[in-house]
């Protein structure tokens, strides 16, 4: 290089001389020899002429020479190129995993690839396709032999960019570029899978791609917890919901058994603790898949568990009676009430199966009389029965995360929304005020758990983060009903859901559904109330059938007894040891003083 | 020779700059070379954790509830386990050992096979490939010199070389032939 620079100075040292010489030579040129100082003086120009081109394609290649070399050095010495990301940004996932209780992955994010046609690829007039539009199209079929020839040839025919196929493998996506075609793109995309497919669906909910390629949550979960979920300082850690996997699973599993078998048209079901409002399992069949990028149009996005209102029947007994004996209305659970047809407003009601022409507190609510739930309804007034169900969250949308949260119909009569006498005594027996499986269950929890009501809960409630609830119930009358609801799966209609040494306790019911102007005779609602164990409940669950049929699996009965009740019999056995409540046959809840008020009469 | 000194000096100054630079850049250099390895091992640990990710949630959705289900039903069957099949404690536990009446057969028995004879009808071992037998070095009888030697020269192959002692066994049971 300093050869050069000197080669170069020595020939500019020369031009400069050169110069010299020119700038004297027109005095030269006036006396003689005019001819060949001319051609010397052409030669010295010419001369000067390339050596300055040289020195400027010198001076060129020692300036990119040099850039180089310091470039290299900035790279040996300095290093990496800038904008390099951090271990934990790479790790970072683009919108945060939602696990159940147990940390089992519910929902998580991982790069993807799809196949689309962009037509504008070449960015000329002329076809995008370099082959011919029938011989790509088979290439690609070569590859993904389900897709149709038809829909290939018509998204090449598109003016606009087209999806081909919206998840592809990366081998796949190998293959295609392997096509060589520019047109045919591989865009990396991000794809939110839900390993267990349609499981807790309705829970989950599923994402939509938002503007430039961000996921953004709709319906279930991920769309309460969208903010957290894309939060980059919050989303490296997993978010734990409430619910525990292996319980939602039987718990759809027994409930999809249930449908198919009694053909009905729907089910829902619940899974509650009692003590924290943790839902443990929440179902709402038919399902959707969140997996499908159409999830939204299923038509079984409606949730049956929370957003569904149904008018539930002898369910609400347990309510009515545990009102009364809060009130003190109902002391002696041995006294005889009149069973026999009542008569109001011009319509006479009468028991589905009368059982005797009196009944004490145990066989109203073993043999669901209606008349008698009416006659104590009726004795204690609406004024003291509206504030319990009030208590009770019945009268508000039912109190959980997800959006979808059904509104129920809280009967309101009078100018201040009180109740008439009739209303009193239907919504008694849960007719005339439509809620949704969840107010149940809640209901059910604070019956009891001691008398405490709790709002259900999606998310995982740390031990000492439990809410303190409001108290409904006397923790007295919460003990009364523990051995009446028991009571009613030992002697009564619950007796299919009584699981071996799982001290079940719990009531049917059975209500026709409102159509318009009246009740549709053949349409039922059927649904099964219950806690597990019945000592020291730890667990209320609540199945609900939505038009269950007379089946040979339910005896040709449509009532809950023959559907609902079992579908509880079957799952609270396989739900049970999961959740650390063994079966045993010598622990029961103590019913020896109430005993006789059934057996007695056998 | 005032001159010549400080000039040495110079000198030996230009050679300990020149060697310090010379070391910074080699440090550099190495520095960089650990700082690359450990942006490559980075890029590495990114892509297994993407690679487990993905195959944690495959093996998810192959063995989701539902399937698992399935499974259950159509081929396992297996049922909740019922009330009377719990031990409440150890003391229940031993006592389905006791004998159910005085006099009674021990419920507990242990059975015995022996298995002395069965090791005489030993097939013997032959080569999965060749199909004839295959006599290892240790049970050979160490009658002549040679077979001595082999024996010996097949131990330290056992011993020096890399390979399993299996294929090194089979070496030196050709080495014999």
């Amino acid at each position: 290089m300093n050869a050069f620079a000197l080669e170069g100075s020595a020939i500019r040292g020369r031009g400069g001389a050169g110069s010299a010489r020119f700038m004297g030579e027109p005095d030269m040129r006036g006396t003689s020899q005019t001819g060949r100082t001319g051609l010397l003086h052409l030669r010295a120009l010419l001369l000067l002429g390339a050596r300055q081109r040289l020195l400027i394609v010198l001076a060129l290649f020692v300036g990119v020479a040099t850039i180089m070399l310091v470039r290299t050095a900035y790279l040996g010495f300095v290093g990496a190129a800038p904008g390099e990301t951090t271990l934990t940004q790479a790790l970072l996932p683009p919108r945060g995993e939602i696990t159940d209780r147990n940390g089992a992955p519910l929902a998580r994010t991982h790069p993807a690839y799809a196949l689309s046609f962009n037509p504008q690829a070449m960015e000329d007039e002329g076809s995008p396709l370099v082959g011919e539009p029938a011989a790509v199209a088979a290439q690609l079929r070569a590859i993904f032999p389900d897709l149709k020839e038809k829909d290939i040839l018509a998204a090449f025919a598109s003016k606009r960019r087209t999806y081909i196929r919206r998840r592809i493998l990366p081998e796949e996506a190998n293959r295609v570029y392997e096509l060589g075609e520019v047109a045919l793109e591989v865009p990396r995309e991000r794809d939110r899978h839900y390993p267990q497919g349609a499981l807790a669906a309705h829970i989950l909910g599923f994402v939509r791609e938002g503007a430039n390629g961000s996921l953004v949550g709709r319906l279930g979960m991920e769309e309460v917890l969208e903010e957290r979920l894309s939060d980059p300082a919050r989303r490296a850690e997993p978010t734990a919901l409430s619910i525990d996997l292996r319980v939602q699973g039987a718990l759809e599993d027994e409930l999809g058994r249930g449908m198919l078998a009694t053909d009905a048209k729907g089910a829902a079901g619940i899974v509650l603790d009692v003590d924290t409002g943790e839902v443990l399992a929440l179902a709402s069949l038919p399902q959707f898949d969140p997996n499908r990028p159409d999830a939204q149009s299923s038509p079984h996005v409606f949730n049956r568990a929370t957003n569904g209102t149904y008018e539930l029947g002898s369910t609400f007994k347990p309510i009515t009676m545990a009102a009364a004996i809060d009130a003190g209305l109902v002391r002696d659970l041995s006294a005889e009430w009149d069973a026999g047809p009542l008569a109001m407003s011009g319509r006479t009601f009468r028991d589905y199966k009368p059982k005797g022409k009196t009944l004490n507190i145990a066989e109203a609510l073993a043999y669901s009389s209606n008349v008698v739930t009416m006659r104590i309804a009726d004795a204690l007034g609406p004024e003291r029965l509206r504030p319990v169900l009030m208590d009770l969250g019945m009268n508000a949308r039912a109190e959980i995360e997800l959006p979808a949260r059904g509104k129920p119909q809280w009967p309101a009569m009078g100018s201040r929304g009180e109740w008439s006498r009739l209303t009193n005594m239907t919504v008694s027996y849960g007719h005339g005020i439509a809620v949704t499986p969840l107010h149940l269950a809640n209901a059910y929890a604070a019956i009891v758990n001691g008398g405490i009501y709790r709002p259900a809960t999606l998310m995982k409630v740390e031990p000492g983060g439990i809410e303190p609830g409001r108290r409904v119930f006397k923790a007295s009358t919460s003990s009364r009903m523990r051995q009446l609801l028991r009571m009613i799966a030992i002697y009564g209609t619950g007796r299919s859901a009584d699981a071996t040494g799982f001290r079940v306790g719990g009531k049917t019911g059975s209500a026709e559904k409102a159509v318009s102007g009246g009740y549709a005779r053949t349409a039922l609602i059927s649904s099964f109330a219950a806690a597990f164990p019945m000592d020291k409940p730890r667990y209320v669950v609540v199945t609900v059938l939505d038009e269950p049929r007379g089946t040979i699996a339910s005896s040709y009965q449509r009532t809950a007894a023959w559907n609902a009740a079992p579908i509880a019999g079957r799952l609270i056995p396989r739900i049970g040891p999961m959740l650390g409540v063994r079966p045993d046959e010598r622990r029961d809840v103590d019913i020896s003083d109430l005993a006789f008020l059934i057996e007695g009469r056998r | 020779m005032t001159a010549p000194a400080s000039r040495l000096r110079q000198i030996g100054w230009i050679a300990v700059l020149s060697l310090c630079t010379g070391l910074f850049a080699v440090l550099s250099v190495q520095a960089q070379s650990v700082h690359s390895a450990v942006s490559l091992a980075e890029r590495q640990i990114i892509a297994l954790e993407r690679d487990t990710a993905m195959l944690e949630t495959e093996f998810q959705a192959r063995a989701n509830q539902r399937q698992l289900a399935d499974w259950n039903s159509v081929e396992f069957g297996y049922e909740a386990p019922r009330a009377d099949q719990y031990i409440d404690s150890e003391r229940q536990l031993a006592s389905l050992g006791l004998p159910a009446l005085p006099g009674a057969p021990d419920p507990i028995r242990i059975a015995r096979a022996d298995v002395v004879e069965a090791a005489d009808r030993q097939r013997p071992m032959v080569s999965p490939l060749s199909g004839e037998p295959v006599t290892f070095a240790s049970a050979r009888r160490a009658s002549d010199a040679g077979a001595v030697f082999t024996d010996a020269f097949g131990e330290f192959l056992i011993d020096a070389s890399p390979l399993r002692s299996g294929e090194a066994l089979a070496l030196s049971t050709e080495a014999t032939r």
